[in-house]
């Protein structure tokens, strides 16, 4: 293909990008001439190229076209819903041939559905009068045949240009000149919703039943931004991210090398502001707004909405958060499915509304915002939710979680299930959604990007479904660790948090189940993988210390037990070769800041290749809506357990025993440059302390209204929620026990730690004051 | 500038693996890196000597010593740079020496009496004054043509 054709392409696509936005806008805003003027040169502007390419077929739809929209320019015909609906097939069309001529570089063939949409928009231009009659015929012969296919997969439609779509002509010329069927000709023979579907229109003659966007993101500042902007290959930009990523290699180690000469260094630090000048605005220059996928959607809802007979309106916000554009792509699906799915099971047909004194029209709300190091990227529906119950028998039916499991689920743990394989509670398989891929696919592609899917749904309130999206894909925030002398990266958006065991304690604290090893957090069995088993590298000396780093990968929990952490990096993602992706445990290298190199690890196919089971997740799913329940932190005091209220604890302490030291008669231990008060077992520790001054004790530092105190235990045992306990027959609560792991347990009481200043004479104080 | 079939001399870089000569077409080196930092690749196929830094990629380098067999290098070793059409990669090699200038007319192709592996993996040496050169093609020695070669 020759470089002309390739920006003819280019420049035609990116106009009819800008006409399918401004089509659904016209709706809105029938009369607006601006709007009319924008899509008029973008028919135009592909019309005039065309006869100088040579594209005759092109050019006869483009002709047709501007017609029409000649006639609504210059205010001769105002624009409804029909003459949208028309435009938009046009552009269709226009689409495939584009893509044809993309593909095979010819426009390809298809004269009858070219007959068949220039006529349409040649009655189109007669007027409104005499196409009230004639429409209902047109645009049911023509959607009726469509819709199936565009229902389904909205790209389906686009191909329609490749002369699969015999029907729509056979059907307008049975129907004879359309203009005079006095009757819905084509309606006997299509599906009963496709006609209402086009009845529509005419039944709500100049209204629109879509609005696509609220007023105030509407005005597309389209023009002017031409001149500004350049066409720059992607792969140009990767190339030059990599160089970027290399300069900053190159920059730290001049650092290091330049400690010695101050001018050197000078000019060394002057380097590192240019360089990380540089790497920002390369990683800018693959940055583009979520309005390149949002802008889709207004089209979308219109056509989704006219097929299943609901009145819906889509709120777009924050069109102008920027996100890398290889993630902007991965995320273009997911949404797609996301907003089918709450249009389709989500918004009620208009009479339930109504019933249910909503407003007639649906909303959607599609919102996008900078959220730290992540964009949120929202799909809200006012629609019916998702019932818990249906939730949870489905489940059940479909064996995907025990009848006894369900039962025992809270309600959002329930709403998880909607993301398991196999799940879909839609009553019907309509040709929209309701197949059983829906939301597992959702989550599969935005966690393929390290992204996260939530979802929280009121039953009649409607959902909200969040996707939780990286910045970029480059560069991602990662944990470095070493196992057996080398460094891995993994990625920090599966990491949950870390379990450190010192010497020994891994003999302990690591249980087995026949060959199975699994640590207990906080009460709950997790398995393991050891990264230098998995790996095959030489066998680490047993009761080595070690970590634990508890990931959590496509819905799979467990632990990887290795030698040692490293620092959290910021690193650049860099491809392996094909013959190291097929050991299919690394998803890339990386080069680390001090020029080492790391392979990333891939949590899932590490979850997968160890044959840690997808269920564990829901058993653990973090579960806000407690009732009754408080967190505690468990600790042993001599040979007691006790409770801790979580959240007065404000850190926890290992100190020598002795540094606790006596104020009176209270034991104290000075702390931050405070005096804190300990609890009275702290003075049994010094006493055990003896003549050992390597003996350590724990304290727990503690909020107790205004003031901090320090608690003793010979050791944290785990955070775990407390249940309330009522008195037999009165029920009252019963106050300072709770029940721990099923045992009742004592709530230590921070007030009963006195205050230092009615204890302690004036005269310690200053005395603990000297010693320091 | 050298074709062979134009002339009959070429530029060959010559390395050192054991105590083996190796020569490889000057043309095909893209860069020696002298002495690199490098990772090893646990459950990487055998051949794979480790990954390599280079211009801001990551290189998977083929371990000629692994190739043939032998014992792991005690030191660290040098790492020539090819392309292939997977990308770049690397060539783990004892030292790299000077480039020499061979004759096609000096060529030899491998003896019958060569183990099977070195068969497919030499293409012949050249009779310099006082040893032999052996001819190695970076072609041969592409991570994704032994993959499919060795594995299998």
């Amino acid at each position: 293909m020759d470089d002309l054709t390739r920006e003819f392409l280019l420049e035609s696509q990116e106009g009819l990008d800008r006409m399918e936005r401004c089509l659904t806008d016209l709706e809105n805003r029938p009369g607006d001439t601006e709007l009319l003027a924008d899509i008029f040169r973008s028919v135009h502007t592909i019309k005039g190229t065309t006869g100088f390419l040579g594209f005759s077929r092109l050019e006869a739809l483009s002709h047709a076209g501007e017609n029409l929209l000649g006639l609504l320019r210059d205010g001769k015909l105002e624009a409804n819903p029909d003459i949208v609906s028309g435009l938009l097939s046009l552009m269709d069309i226009l689409r495939g041939v584009l893509r044809s001529i993309e593909t095979t570089g010819a426009e390809g063939e298809s004269q009858q559905q070219d007959a068949a949409i220039i006529a349409r928009l040649e009655e189109l231009q007669i007027g409104e009068a005499e196409v009230a009659v004639a429409e209902p015929a047109l645009s049911a012969s023509v959607d009726a045949s469509t819709q199936p296919a565009k229902f389904h997969k909205p790209r389906a439609t686009r191909r329609r240009g490749h002369g699969q779509s015999a029907p729509p002509p056979a059907q307008t010329g049975e129907a004879g000149p359309p203009m005079e069927a006095e009757e819905p000709a084509a309606g006997p023979q299509t599906e009963p919703r496709s006609v209402a579907a086009a009845q529509k229109p005419s039944s709500l003659p100049g209204r629109s039943t879509i609005e696509s966007s609220p007023p105030e993101t509407q005005a597309p500042s389209t023009s002017g931004t031409a001149d500004s902007t350049l066409r720059v290959d992607v792969e140009l930009l990767n190339r030059m991210m990599n160089l970027v990523g290399e300069l900053v290699l190159t920059r730290n180690q001049i650092l290091q090398a330049t400690n010695a000469d101050a001018g050197f260094a000078i000019l060394g630090r002057r380097l590192d502001m240019v360089t990380a000048d540089l790497r920002e605005s390369v990683m800018k220059a693959r940055m583009q707004p979520v309005s390149h996928v949002f802008s889709r959607f207004p089209r979308l809802v219109r056509d989704l909405a006219l097929g299943l007979d609901k009145k819906v309106r889509l709120e777009m916000e924050g069109q102008e958060t920027e996100l890398d554009k290889s993630l902007l792509e991965a995320i273009r699906d997911p949404l797609t499915h996301s907003i089918r799915n709450s249009i389709d099971h989500g918004i009620e047909m208009p009479e339930v509304r109504i019933a249910q004194g909503k407003l007639v029209e649906g909303v959607i709300r599609l919102r996008a915002c900078h959220e730290g190091s992540h964009v949120i990227v929202e799909v809200h529906d006012d629609g019916a939710g998702m019932s818990i119950e249906k939730i949870r028998q489905k489940a059940v039916e479909k064996q995907l979680v025990t009848p006894q499991r369900a039962e025992q689920m809270n309600e959002r743990e329930i709403l998880q299930l909607i993301f398991l394989p196999g799940f879909s509670t839609a009553a019907t398989v309509t040709s929209v959604s309701g197949r059983g891929v829906g939301m597992d696919v959702v989550r599969t592609n935005v966690e393929k990007i390290g992204g996260k899917v939530e979802v929280d749904s009121r039953a009649g309130k409607g959902t909200v479904l969040r996707l939780r999206i990286p910045l970029t894909l480059a560069i991602i925030p990662a944990l470095i660790v070493r196992s057996r002398g080398q460094n891995f990266a993994v990625p920090q958006g599966s990491l949950t948090e870390l379990v450190h065991l010192s010497t020994g304690e891994n003999d302990t604290r690591i249980e087995r189940l026949e060959n199975a090893a699994l640590y207990r957090l906080r009460g709950r069995l997790l398995p393991l993988v050891f990264l230098d088993r998995l790996l095959q590298q030489s066998p680490r000396e047993p009761g080595a210390p070690c970590d634990i780093a508890i990931l959590n990968a496509d819905g799979r929990r467990f632990g990887l037990v290795v030698d040692g952490l490293a620092d959290p990096e910021e690193i650049v993602v860099k491809p392996l070769a094909a013959v190291l992706r097929e050991i299919g445990l690394y998803a890339g290298a990386t080069i680390l800041g001090n020029g080492e190199m790391a392979l990333i690890l891939n949590p899932g196919a590490i979850a997968q290749n160890a044959g840690v089971s997808l269920t564990a997740e829901i058993d653990d799913v973090v579960d806000e809506n407690r009732v009754g329940q408080q967190d505690f932190l468990l600790v042993e005091t001599g040979n007691r357990r006790a409770a801790l209220p979580l959240e007065t604890v404000v850190r926890i302490e290992r100190i020598p025993r002795s540094r606790i030291e006596l104020a009176g008669s209270r034991p104290v231990l000075r702390f931050e440059g405070a005096l804190l008060p300990l609890d009275d077992a702290a003075s049994d520790f010094m006493d055990a302390a003896g003549d050992d001054p390597t003996a350590q004790t724990t304290v727990v530092v503690c909020r107790d209204g205004q003031r901090h105190v320090g608690m003793t235990v010979s050791q944290v045992l785990d955070v775990t929620g407390g249940r309330q306990l009522e008195e037999a027959g009165s029920g009252l609560v019963a106050d300072g026990i709770t029940l721990l792991h099923e045992k009742v347990t004592g709530i230590v009481s921070l007030a009963a730690i006195p205050p230092l200043e009615n204890v302690v004479e004036r005269a310690t104080i200053e005395s603990a004051e000297e010693a320091r | 500038m050298n074709d062979t079939h134009a002339s009959p001399t070429q530029e060959v870089c010559s390395v050192v693996v054991g105590d083996t000569l190796y020569g490889i077409p000057i043309a095909h080196v893209l860069e020696i890196l002298g002495k690199p930092a490098t990772q090893p690749v646990p459950l990487a196929p055998y051949f794979v000597g480790g990954l390599v830094h280079y211009r801001g990629e990551v290189l998977t380098a083929v371990s000629l010593r692994r190739l043939l067999g032998m014992e792991p290098a005690k030191k660290p070793e040098d790492v020539l740079v090819f392309e292939n059409g997977d990308g770049l990669f690397g060539l783990f090699v004892d030292s790299v020496g000077e480039v020499l200038h061979v004759s096609a007319a000096d060529h030899e192709p491998n003896p019958a009496t060569l183990e099977a592996r070195r068969q497919a993996l030499f293409d012949g040496a050249w009779k310099l004054k006082d040893r032999l050169l052996v001819s190695l093609e970076p072609e041969r020695l592409d991570p994704m043509r032994l993959a499919s070669a060795f594995s299998a």
